[in-house]
């Protein structure tokens, strides 16, 4: 058999590897030149800050007196979290319904739920939080309304592939029924969302968790706060306990979630 | 049909277990809810409520009035924290690559094997970025750099897991075919792992700058660059105009870059 | 007398221009048991599915009693269609609920809209789905999953279903085609058994000629959008059959023959 016609050959493969091609290369490493330059990022900087961080980390022994100091903040953070996470898949479930194709009212209102979503999605949850603070008085008020709008969006942009990809044919059966659109939510969604469902609701309070620690920062409760005093006092050992203690508590919790939600699905 | 008298049959033992539980699950998170919202510091009602009318008005009126003489400082900054970014998710992924590796079970021969690269990706992941930048901030000082290389190490964890899913998921047949036509490891590598890793890695390298994005303007907030910085100095001084238009342009910017994400990720898998 | 069903120049276009119906009059009386065949994309599901208005004709009306399905909305819609009981080729249970609350979940056009929501319905209604899986033969899965069933079980606790809503109307498309022979014979006597007991009004689609010759009061064929057979099923010759199928029905042609 003759060996085949190199012009015959077919040329082109699927989109990721026209994608992946030089030119791409080409723009990529531009840009990253560019970033570069803008920010003044540079080797000297990776090294010194490299540096920096390592002869920061000798500074940073725990000072364990003040763990007394850190539980009251640290639970007002995992409330944070918890409320949040509750008020946010209640709240945000309905607004889910409403902007999946499958369980909308009509078109206008879905096109508005989703836009909601999208605008909600954009704007980072510490944003939020540092928003509200000087609006609702500082402490936790601020930072448990600020989570509980994150989770919502977070929750919609993961859950809206699951609503709009369920079995229609239950749907269908219930609308022959006579049942109105709620009832056929109730009946026929979300049993078939359940588990999925409930696995990234505990993946939304592990975000929460790392989220609410920092909150306090910008005045919204939590341990947040008592790290800026520490920081600002320039207490060491206070911050280095405390980043023990909040890394400790943020990776029971990862943990935990991880078996919860293997045992779920 | 005639109304049945007959009795309604026992409910089995399993059945009323489970209503039980769910029950009793349901109520413990409405208790455990309600015991935080009453044990928790929160301001009474009367503060929030002169807040809210100190505030919400002339918020409202900023809102729907942006200052447009800040559309260039707000744009400048948004780009910034775009540069920060692609540093950031840069290094993380140039990082993350050969770690993942190490913390594939099917690349080293066994899930064993891969424990510790695991366990090292779950500790650098689980760290608040926030709080990365914050110690960053005391160590080096203020400016991109801090917030650069905290999201550069948080990256690090974020797509070592990633990527390490993604090298356990893929098809063994084509790396046994290499093998039978006489290829060793390196050639199993280049010819059938990577090919394979690629475009997942490259669609998770993007939706990770989509989350760094919104990451680094938000690290200005501790002063670690970025647009995060201005916002909150307006912020503190309630120039709610200038507020607005800050958010405009951030939430416009990352939409925009979302979207474009979006649509190159589901061309790639 | 007046027809239960009758249907008043039905066609139905879909968007993308399929005409389904094209231009289907018809009555059905109280109590008939009526089979419809003919081919895939005769127009078969989309003319039981105009009947409780799943699929809303382009043109035509419906009417059951007097009253007009196709302009009935919002809560009379439903209201009507608490009426008619429905079952369906691939059952359409919810998978992960149990058969009980399938079978209750034909309640939910009757029952007050707060209750419906919560499950929290009457005991008189939880004995009455009992009695309905009682009049299936199934009694004792009432708390079983709905997938653990078989598929004839799947489809009797469809049947259960619709007889929760205490309706006067039974609509069955291809309600057998996915099961194996005798359990679609079962299947289908125990809807006839059901009609008969209840005077239900009955359309059924169905593949199969034997089947709608055995079962069937009346048959329907359609071809392309129209009627093309109408009348009793001892009527209903190889001849008529191949009217309706478009083609001869020979034995000696038969694919499945060993000839």
């Amino acid at each position: 058999m003759a060996p085949p016609d190199p012009a015959a050959v077919p040329r082109g493969g699927s989109f990721a590897s026209r994608l992946l091609n030089w030119s791409t290369w080409a723009v990529l490493a531009g840009l990253f030149v560019v970033s570069l330059r803008q920010t003044g990022f540079d080797v000297e900087a990776l090294t010194s800050g490299t540096q920096d961080f390592v002869r920061f980390f000798g500074r940073l022994v725990p000072d364990w007196t003040a763990l007394p100091q850190i539980w009251r903040p640290l639970l007002e953070t995992l409330q944070i979290a918890y409320l949040a996470t509750l008020m946010g898949t209640l709240l945000g479930l309905p607004l889910i319904f409403l902007a999946s194709y499958n369980t909308t009212i009509n078109g206008p209102i879905m096109w508005l739920a989703r836009s909601v979503l999208t605008v909600l999605r954009s704007i980072p949850d510490l944003l939020y939080a540092a928003i509200l603070a000087p609006i609702l008085a500082p402490g936790p008020l601020p930072g448990v309304v600020a989570l509980t709008v994150f989770t919502m969006a977070v929750l919609a942009k993961l859950a809206s592939e699951t609503v709009e990809s369920i079995d229609p044919g239950p749907l269908e059966a219930l609308r022959a029924v006579g049942a109105g659109r709620n009832r056929v939510i109730v009946y026929g969604v979300l049993p078939q969302i359940a588990a999925t469902m409930t696995s990234f609701v505990l993946y939304i309070f592990e975000i929460n968790v790392r989220a609410s620690v920092v909150i306090g920062y910008v005045g919204a409760g939590g341990v947040g706060f008592l790290l800026l005093r520490y920081l600002n006092f320039f207490d060491w050992g206070g911050v280095a306990a405390l980043i023990v203690v909040i890394f400790a508590v943020v990776l029971l919790i990862d943990l935990l979630s991880v078996w919860a939600r293997s045992r779920l699905i | 049909m005639t109304t049945s008298t007959s009795p309604i049959p026992p409910t089995p033992g399993h059945v009323v277990r489970t209503r039980w539980l769910l029950g009793i699950a349901v109520v413990a998170m409405l208790a455990l809810a309600v015991l935080a919202l009453v044990t928790m510091n929160l301001p009474a009602w009367s503060r929030v409520q002169s807040g809210l009318e100190r505030n919400l008005v002339p918020l409202l009126r900023g809102f729907v009035n942006p200052a447009w003489h800040v559309f260039e400082l707000a744009s400048t900054s948004m780009l910034e924290t775009m540069f920060m970014a692609v540093i950031g998710t840069t290094i993380g992924g140039i990082l993350a690559f050969p770690l993942s590796f190490l913390a594939a079970g099917n690349l080293l021969g066994g899930s064993r094997l891969a424990l510790p690269g695991k366990g090292l990706l779950v500790g650098v992941r689980t760290f608040p970025e926030i709080l990365l930048a914050i110690i960053f901030v005391a160590a080096a000082g203020p400016g991109p750099t801090a917030g650069i290389m905290a999201m550069g190490i948080h990256s690090v964890g974020f797509l070592g897991k990633i990527f390490s899913d993604v090298i356990e998921g893929i098809d063994a047949g084509p790396n046994e075919a290499i093998r039978a036509a006489g290829g060793n490891a390196l050639h199993v590598f280049m010819f059938s792992v990577v090919p394979q890793v690629l475009p997942e890695f490259a669609s998770n390298l993007l939706y990770r700058f989509e989350i760094n994005l919104r990451a680094a303007a938000v690290l200005g907030l501790v002063g670690a660059g970025g647009i995060g910085l201005p916002l909150i100095q307006r912020l503190q001084f309630r120039r709610w105009d200038e507020v607005s238009m800050f958010l405009l342009v951030i939430v416009t910017f990352i939409i925009v870059v979302d979207t474009l994400s979006s649509s190159v990720r589901r061309r790639l898998v | 007398m007046s027809a239960h069903i009758a249907f008043h120049d039905v066609e139905v276009t879909y968007p993308g221009g399929l005409k389904a119906l094209k231009g289907v009059s018809l009555e059905i009386p109280r109590g008939e048991f009526v089979v419809i065949v003919g081919l895939s994309g005769a127009g078969k599901s989309t003319l039981i599915r105009t009947v409780n208005n799943l699929v809303v004709p382009s043109r035509g009306d419906v009417r059951i009693d007097g009253a007009s399905v196709t302009q009935a909305k919002g809560a009379d819609l439903r209201r009507m269609r608490s009426d008619i009981g429905m079952i369906f080729q691939t059952f359409n249970l919810v998978k992960r609920s149990s058969v009980l609350r399938n079978v209750l979940a034909g309640r939910l056009g009757d029952v007050h809209p707060l209750r419906g929501l919560l499950g929290l319905f009457p005991r008189s209604d939880v004995a009455f789905a009992h009695e309905c899986l009682r009049r299936v033969d199934i009694p004792e899965k009432a708390f079983a999953r709905a997938d653990a069933l078989s598929g004839g079980q799947q489809q009797r606790v469809g049947i259960a279903r619709a007889l929760a809503q205490k309706p006067s109307i039974m609509l069955a498309d291809e309600p057998v085609a996915s099961l194996d022979p005798p359990t679609s014979h079962a299947v289908m006597s125990d809807l006839k058994r059901i009609a008969r007991e209840e005077g239900l009004t009955t359309l059924v689609n169905l593949h199969f000629i034997d089947m709608a010759r055995e079962y069937a009061d009346r048959i329907i064929g359609m071809r392309d959008g129209f009627i093309v057979f109408d009348g009793p099923a001892d009527e209903a010759t190889d001849q008529a059959f191949e009217d309706i199928y478009g083609r001869p029905i020979d034995e000696s042609k038969d694919l499945r023959g060993t000839s």
